[in-house]
């Protein structure tokens, strides 16, 4: 079988990830980021004043967000080469994977739509503003959702050289635990747990960060796994 | 594949049938894990619907301005908790579409379309079906103090989102509906087609909310809520039976080794 469809896929992940790396930098409201208890004149301002890096910052998410997709379907391939009974896992994950991206380009709109008109009325600007930021941060249940069909997955994967090593399973139970902080962001208006603080915005989105980057080494040995028990005889590897 | 279906059931022992329940509890344990989401999530998501987040049973479609405030006011904190609860664990939904469409995949004399198409719209179905009316409630009780012009709009487009969001069960619903009917190995039994279809009705009944404004029709209406309710939660209940007995139907045989 030939693997470079999952090849281009994987390393999507890794051109796109640098391209949302430089927009996360760009935004004028990530780094910091911007506290939920600014006034509506405080947003309206926070708009006004940033139009340009938002309005570049959020173009570049909405064309290179939705470019993990391709890098998870790799993932739902390999769980799939899995020597798990069935492939309910990997439809599972297949849906969460999608629906999670669904939220991503939610959160993208607001921004971009409060960056649209910046002279809007501040109630609104902050409506707009509120919206984005519960979208990008909260839903976080998807993420999880994958991460535990992947982990079970990889403990069932019982063949003699599995898809995946076993701590790959531990890590991404470990990354849905540290990735759940942002969901409490849609009741916080302070401290750690509030969209800006260090557990619902720092530890959640520096881990999906971190995990997207150690996952694209993870998928990389499986594809050149794949590819070397391709390479040699079928009954050397059953 | 067939070498390694082969040799996997050649390497049974001729005592098979005492090996059976236990080889066939772990060849089906991840099926088991998807189907136990169902009790678990539809039960959690009674608890954050209906106990928590105050929408079920709806809160009427005819309160003034004044009266929905207060009514997110009273109900701010068990409203978040309820929110959080459900960003937390409404990803679980998709395991029980994953359990589905490997159902669906063995059934004979249909194609994977349908049970694509299934995956599919459940898949888009989490943001306008559900998350969207938790966000919009969401952003009325972080803050209720927002001109109240604007918390009217974000209850209305709460509560219609939630009732109304329709075409993606419709669909659901019908290519659920058709599988079974074309399906020549009886993965499910047909009276659950039947009440599929029943599934579709419930979702035209609901058509009308986006018109009435109060009684049978509307959003806390007879017909368009309860009506429906009854029929999706009684749909629901049989088919985690039906996923039951189909899971415990399943002859190892199929489940020998890896699909690559």
């Amino acid at each position: 079988m030939n693997m470079n469809d999952q090849r281009i896929c994987l390393w999507l992940a890794p051109a796109f990830g640098v391209l949302l790396l430089l927009a996360f930098y760009i935004f004028p409201g990530f780094i910091p980021p911007s506290s939920p208890t600014m006034s509506a004149d405080e947003v309206a301002a926070f708009y006004r004043n940033h139009v340009g890096q938002i309005r570049a910052s959020m173009l570049i998410f909405n064309i290179c967000g939705i470019m993990f997709i391709p890098f998870f379907m790799v993932i739902v391939v390999q769980m799939q080469r899995m020597a798990n009974p069935s492939r309910a896992f990997a439809y599972s994950y297949l849906s969460a994977a999608a629906s999670g991206a669904t939220l991503f380009a939610l959160a993208d709109l607001a921004w971009l739509i409060a960056a649209f008109r910046p002279e809007r009325d501040p109630q609104l600007l902050m409506l707009l503003n509120d919206l984005a930021w519960m979208a990008f941060i909260t839903p976080v249940g998807f993420i999880i959702a994958q991460n535990f069909c992947l982990a079970l997955g990889i403990y069932m994967d019982d063949q003699t050289k599995p898809v995946f090593p076993r701590w790959v399973g531990h890590f991404n139970l470990l990354t849905a635990l540290l990735m759940t902080p942002g969901a409490f962001a849609l009741m916080f208006m302070k401290g750690p747990l509030a969209w800006d603080g260090i557990l619902a915005f720092w530890v959640r989105v520096g881990t999906y960060g971190l995990y997207i980057a150690v996952m694209f080494f993870v998928v990389r040995s499986a594809l050149d796994r794949q590819a070397r028990d391709q390479a040699q005889p079928q009954g050397a590897t059953a | 594949m067939t070498s390694a279906s082969m040799t996997d059931v050649a390497e049974r022992p001729s005592t098979r049938r005492s090996t059976e329940t236990h080889a066939a509890k772990s060849r089906k344990r991840d099926q088991w894990i998807c189907w136990w989401s169902l009790p678990i999530f539809y039960n959690l998501f009674g608890l954050i619907f209906v106990y928590l987040g105050k929408v079920m049973p709806p809160p009427k479609p005819g309160l003034t301005q004044a009266e929905i405030v207060e009514f997110i006011q009273a109900n701010a904190n068990s409203m978040q908790i309820a929110w959080v609860l459900l960003a937390l664990s409404l990803g679980f939904a998709s395991l029980s579409s994953g359990l589905i469409v490997t159902q669906m995949r063995r059934m004979s004399g249909v194609s994977a379309a349908l049970a694509y198409t299934y995956l599919a719209v459940l898949a888009v179905a989490a943001l306008p079906g559900c998350l969207f009316c938790s966000l919009m409630f969401a952003l009325a009780a972080f803050r209720p103090d927002r001109d109240p012009q604007i918390v009217a709009m974000l209850y209305d487009m709460g509560m219609l989102s939630f009732v109304g969001s329709l075409g993606c069960f419709v669909t659901q619903y019908l290519v659920f509906a058709i599988a079974i009917f074309l399906d020549k190995r009886g993965i499910f039994p047909k009276w659950l087609a039947y009440m599929s279809i029943w599934g579709v009705v419930t979702e035209l009944v609901a058509m009308p909310i986006w018109i009435f404004r109060g009684g049978t029709y509307a959003w806390d209406g007879l017909i368009s809520f309860y009506l429906g309710t009854i029929i999706f939660v009684i749909w629901e209940v049989c088919l985690v039976t039906c996923l039951y007995n189909a899971i415990k139907r399943q002859p190892l045989e199929e489940l020998t080794a890896a699909q690559a």
